[in-house]
């Protein structure tokens, strides 16, 4: 603590990392071992006279003025720095549309002044907060579930899988469920204070139970009072009654299968499936679970559970022959793993972090550079990852 | 404008605190809490302890001191009644500051990885050196293949094990996590116990203390209160400072205030009749101006300012303060390339016939507040007049081509005098007033249709 305390004041103007969620925002200092703050991703709107979401835009001149407004609040409310001239770690996915990245660069540079942006994709920050040479990473965000494999600091891009399995379909689910049982209509907030509090995941055993014709006796209901249970319609004595068949099923869908390879441990043995056969050993001995949506009580379990399973049968059975799998806990809380390795990036003279994944070098681009570009360099883009001795690069072709 | 931060203070306290030091304790006010269940203020109250009968009471001080209960204090909410005892916090002997820090849960190991990857960045700089003084000599092909791979010499090194090639102790004793084969499941009694709701926190009482989020209620510790900000703007082309607070936490004046609200002449709209495409219709606006001075006045057709073209063509919140200064800082605006984004003026189709008068506002005058006879005045175009106001009919005429149901907006140009008060220098005693420009775009509702 003390030690790198000392070193955050040495430094000129310490930079600070931020991780846009599209439900909650971290954002704080690199060297540190934990965000300053983590809000929702909203902030106060007058002109609607309530909350509007960053996300909720329709084109890029509503997301900047939204990104401009939480960035403000971020700033000025809770890390209490200019952000003039101080450098900035965003942390993103590698499948961040590019409108978001190009619009948040133009916010950070002309909007605050910023001297530096340096851009890290969140899996490769993750597997940092390790230090192991191979990890794949499985991050469940609030809308997406992504798995990718870092060997060496570098993602292997081919093996990228991700889904719609986030914390946001577990609270669809939750609200499905608990209409079934006769609740009545519950506002996003109330439905997730409903999963945190109540919801856990099921054994893979139960769930087998529960989806047959004799199910098991099911975990003990929760009675949820509802605020201002007065007015409200929320059912006898404004309250809300979490059955227990709620409590343990909202996460399955998660887990089940449709056949298109994207529950939770299909992302991940499809990702070992399509890396490297030399690393697939090391990469099934190294998975990081993290993300907010990890932080359900015995999702960890259930997925060891449900890769033993699907590992003994096809399409997995005769093509992956993996005889352990072996998990990691990262030096922070589930929701703020990629926000450590982007920490522990910037705040490690922006050291092994650096090697962009296209092999290229994405050192923090500078304020300059973006200025007479006017673009940033993506891996998806062509000018950026054909390689330096590519025939098109000769014939001016990019 | 640029909002940046002027000073830290505790919202609670009032107390000011020097930004180095809160940036040592992370900007948080050592002597306030906030109430880590409903996050409301604490509150500090005082206690008697009962003296517990020391065992060696021999000496005659100690008696003295025994006998007087001794004062303790302890955190308590008044909202919602939790108190620091909830969650075995001991009381403490004086009334503010040293309660129990905590040490954040994985700081020791982050601060391994930290060392290790500042480590890991010097070897990458000493490889880069080494490399340039090797230029010429034979590329091993370990080297090539890292480079594919885009892994740097000390990384794979120390990835080998090879802790040669005088890799720093901190390479060296970095140990890479240990994953496990077993994780932590459910508790055994998750199916069969009763949820107590009340023992479980909130997501925004866990998110309140990042470092540690209690699942448990039994684990909610006090909340440093998180200090405020006073907020000084500058101006983003020539880097004055428009306002800047008083340092005092408990006043809300400005040590400087300049903004366009007190130079530019103030431009309203009473009321407008219905635009329709192809007619003319009624505008009626209220000029007032805000300074200390006579104004003249006068309206232009919407266009780019005659010259010199020191006006700007925004809005009427814009600074008007630096037209002075602009030659000056002519080449310091050039390599500000990161302009603002200029906005783009809206299509207008509606046109204001200005009348050729210059009017003229009297100086704003505080005490003219509260005296409330509207002059008339017999000319066609004022309406009416009071102390530093006066009321205008103009007439619109709108294009033919204007589509129904577009929004409907005009544009003028205001002309007026302006008086700088700010002392410059002894030579600037010529420049002291100003003929400047002003564009207004006036957003009038919605084009009628032309039938009406
Ligand atoms: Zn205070
Ligand atoms: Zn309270
Ligand atoms: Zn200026």
């Amino acid at each position: 603590m003390a030690l790198y305390e000392g070193i955050a004041l040495i430094q000129e103007k310490q930079a600070v990392v931020l991780d846009l969620g599209s439900e909650y925002t971290k954002f704080g200092f690199t060297g540190e071992a934990a965000p300053r703050c983590i809000v929702r991703s909203e902030f106060w709107s007058p002109g609607l006279r309530g909350y509007k979401r960053v996300f909720d835009y329709k084109d890029d001149e509503e997301l900047y003025d939204n990104l401009v407004h939480m960035l403000h609040l971020l700033y000025f409310r809770h890390v209490l720095v200019n952000p003039k001239e101080r450098r900035v770690v965003v942390v993103e996915s590698l499948l961040t549309p590019t409108r978001f990245r190009e619009t948040l660069a133009k916010v950070l540079f002309t909007h605050y002044e910023v001297s530096g942006v340096a851009w890290a994709d969140s899996g490769r920050l993750c597997a940092l907060t390790l230090g192991a040479p191979a990890a794949l990473v499985l991050e469940v965000g609030a809308r997406e579930a992504e798995v990718c494999a870092v060997i060496h600091g570098c993602v292997v891009l081919r093996s990228l899988q991700a889904a719609p399995r986030g914390a946001l379909r577990v609270r669809t689910e939750l609200a499905r469920l608990l209409a079934e049982d006769g609740a009545p209509a519950l506002t996003d907030h109330v439905l997730e204070d409903i999963m945190v509090k109540t919801c856990l995941v099921t054994t893979r055993e139960r769930a087998q139970q529960w989806a047959s014709d004799s199910p098991p006796t099911p975990a003990k209901s929760v009675r949820y009072p509802l605020a201002g249970a007065g007015r409200g319609r929320g059912g006898p004595g404004g309250a809300v009654t979490v059955e227990g068949r709620a409590r343990e099923l909202s996460a399955e869908p998660l887990f089940a299968e449709d056949g298109e390879y994207c529950s939770l441990q299909d992302l991940l043995l499809q990702c070992i499936m399509q890396s490297p056969i030399d690393c697939r050993r090391a990469l099934a001995e190294n998975i990081l679970v993290c993300g907010g949506g990890a932080a359900l009580p015995g999702l960890r379990s259930r997925l060891r559970e449900e890769l033993a399973h699907a590992l003994t049968e096809p399409p997995y059975c005769d093509r992956l022959h993996l005889t352990s799998l072996k998990f990691h806990s990262a030096p922070a809380h589930a929701n703020s793993v990629a926000w450590l390795g982007g920490a522990a990036a910037g705040g490690g003279g922006a050291g092994a972090g650096r090697r962009g994944p296209a092999g290229g070098d994405a050192r923090a681009g500078g304020r300059d550079a973006w200025l007479r570009a006017r673009r940033l360099k993506d891996w998806v883009c062509l000018l950026d990852n054909t390689p330096p001795d590519h025939p098109a690069r000769e014939h001016h072709l990019i | 404008m640029i909002p940046q931060v002027d000073s830290h203070y505790c919202a609670n306290c009032l107390e000011n605190m020097p930004s180095s030091e809160a940036r040592l304790k992370k900007n948080r006010c050592s002597s306030c809490f906030d109430c880590p269940s409903c996050f409301h203020t604490l509150s500090t109250r005082a206690t008697l302890a009962q003296p517990r009968p020391a065992p060696e009471a021999g000496g005659g001080d100690a008696k003295v001191e025994n006998k007087q209960p001794k004062k303790m204090y302890y955190l308590s909410c008044f909202n919602c009644r939790w108190t620091s005892r909830d969650v075995g916090i001991p009381d403490q002997p004086v009334a503010s500051g040293g309660w129990p820090e905590r040490s954040a849960p994985h700081a020791a190991r982050v601060s391994q990885l930290l060392e290790h990857y500042r480590a890991v960045a010097q070897q990458e700089k000493q490889d880069k050196l080494e490399r340039e003084r090797k230029k010429f000599a034979i590329r091993g092909k370990y080297i090539t293949l890292t480079d594919k791979t885009g892994l740097t010499g000390a990384v794979a090194r120390s990835i080998a094990g090879l802790g040669d090639a005088g890799a720093g102790a901190a390479l060296a004793g970095f140990a890479p996590a240990v994953p496990k084969e077993d994780v932590e499941g459910l508790p055994e009694d998750a199916f069969t116990k009763e949820v107590n709701l009340k023992q479980i926190t909130s997501m925004p009482q866990r998110l309140a203390s990042p470092e540690w989020q209690p699942v448990s209620v039994s684990r909610l510790h006090p909340l440093a209160k998180l200090l405020s900000v006073k907020r000084s703007q500058r101006c983003r082309a020539c880097d004055h400072n428009l306002t800047k607070p008083e340092y005092n936490p408990g006043s809300i004046k400005f040590k400087i205030e300049l903004l366009a609200y007190y130079h530019v002449p103030e431009v309203k709209i009473i009321s407008c009749e219905m635009i329709k495409p192809g007619a003319k219709s009624t505008l009626l606006l209220k000029l007032a101006n805000p300074t200390g001075h006579e104004m003249a006045l006068q309206l232009l057709p919407a266009a780019p300012p005659p010259p010199p073209p020191h006006g700007e063509t925004e809005a009427a919140t814009e600074d008007k303060d630096d037209s002075i200064e602009k030659s000056l800082d002519k080449s310091l605006k050039l390599d500000k390339e990161p302009r603002w984004p200029h906005v783009e003026p809206p299509a207008i189709l509606t046109r204001v016939t200005p009348p050729a008068v210059t009017l003229t506002l009297a100086p704003r005058d505080d005490a003219a507040e509260y005296d409330d006879d509207a002059r008339h005045e017999p000319s066609h175009i004022i309406l009416w007049r009071k102390s530093n106001k006066l009321a205008l009919r103009l007439e619109l005429t709108t294009d033919p081509a204007a589509v129904e149901g577009s929004p409907a907006r005009t544009a003028l140009t205001v002309e007026y005098s302006y008086r700088n008060t700010v002392p410059q220098s002894i030579t600037a005693s010529q420049n002291r007033d100003h003929t400047l420009y002003t564009t207004v775009y006036l957003d009038l509702g919605t084009v009628g249709s032309a039938g009406l």
